[in-house]
């Protein structure tokens, strides 16, 4: 860029510059071939931008809007299923099948009192195998002050220090 | 206290009515911004429905003294943000354009014609492709002026940035998106190098 002006020509198409540098641009642009190159196609784009059709959501929005506000908030395992991919969650569901039909025949023979109380259960199963994605608020964007316990407690159902 | 911010503390006293308005004032242009911001049609329904339903349930998180409209937009870009995150485990294989076959909304009255149709079609995935090669960030920001017309003095409150910033990222996205544009009308398939 050689102008030092150059950084101020979308703020001045978009008429968010004050009147002092508004005058001092204008005054450049009557000066400079390159700038003026530059404001043209900005002022181009933004027409063409202007005259792009809008996106019309489907009439049927509301409607399914208004009809979750009565449903109660997803489970941290209804999520996890939503977001994880096939790629990830598909295997992961698979080793959890495994675990569970380990975990039932341990629990149906002598071995079964051994297990810890956590492996008995599968959301506690659930959770072990998604450690990593669970530790991770921002992708979660968990909301929910429940889930927001249970990832704070990670560490410790996890059986870590 | 404007009337979107009434309507608001309504919501937060469990108003179902005023959340209706509310929706109803502000639906098109939140899913309008899902939909530049992600460049898929279901993904900004589920989105906008996601946003409005976050809406609902944080209303008490709302305080008077912000503007409705940089609240509601903090929550849609921070919504579609962790949805683009989310998007590096499930969704870099989906369409970032408008999809071929999908008709396009609220046409100019010229548009009617099939090669204007066929045009401005075209046009809108280039414009979706340009979008796509933004920063988060700059897309954020690039869609909030241009598709919600909205102040960069307003934007650097939803993006909790300096004004300053703010001019910086729309002139940037802005100049990304206008090569994009000047290569589609040239018929190329990448940005020409241009001076700006």
């Amino acid at each position: 860029m050689s102008c030092d002006l150059e950084s101020e020509l979308t703020a001045y198409v978009d008429g968010e510059l004050s009147p002092q540098l508004t005058t001092a641009v204008r005054a450049h642009l009557a000066g400079c071939a390159a700038c003026r190159s530059t404001e043209a196609l900005l002022r181009g784009t933004v027409a063409t931008l202007d005259a792009l059709p809008a996106f019309e959501p489907s009439v049927g929005l509301r409607h399914s809007v208004m009809e979750r506000l009565d449903a109660p908030p997803s489970t941290l395992g209804e999520r996890l299923r939503r977001w994880l991919p096939p790629s990830v969650f598909l295997p992961s569901a698979a080793v959890l099948v495994s675990a569970v039909v380990v975990a039932v025949l341990l629990t149906s023979g002598s071995l079964g009192h051994r297990l810890p109380a956590e492996l008995r259960d599968s959301q506690a199963l659930d959770v072990a195998m998604n450690y990593d994605v669970l530790r991770d608020y921002d992708v979660l964007g968990v909301d929910n002050p429940d889930d927001v316990e249970v990832v704070a407690q990670l560490d410790r159902l996890e059986g870590g220090p | 206290m404007d009337a979107d911010a009434e309507l608001m503390l309504r919501v937060v006293a469990g108003d179902r009515a005023a959340f209706a308005s509310l929706f109803d004032r502000h639906h098109r242009g939140v899913a309008q911004f899902a939909f530049r911001f992600v460049g898929d049609r279901a993904r900004a329904e589920e989105l906008t429905q996601d946003i409005f339903v976050k809406l609902y349930r944080n209303a008490s998180r709302y305080r008077p003294s912000a503007k409705f409209t940089t609240y509601l937009y903090r929550v849609a870009a921070n919504h579609c943000l962790n949805e683009v995150r989310r998007g590096e485990y499930r969704v870099k294989h989906l369409s970032t354009a408008c999809e071929d076959d999908e008709p396009l909304e609220t046409p100019a009255p010229e548009a009617h014609r099939p090669d204007h149709q066929l045009a401005a079609r075209e046009l809108q995935s280039a414009v979706g492709r340009a979008l796509a090669a933004l920063s988060t960030r700059e897309r954020t920001a690039f869609t909030l002026c241009r598709f919600e017309g909205m102040a960069y003095r307003d934007i650097a409150e939803v993006l909790q940035a300096s004004e300053a910033a703010v001019k910086s990222l729309i002139h940037r996205a802005t100049l990304s998106v206008a090569r994009h544009i000047q290569a589609f009308q040239a018929g190329a398939d990448e940005p020409l190098r241009s001076r700006a």
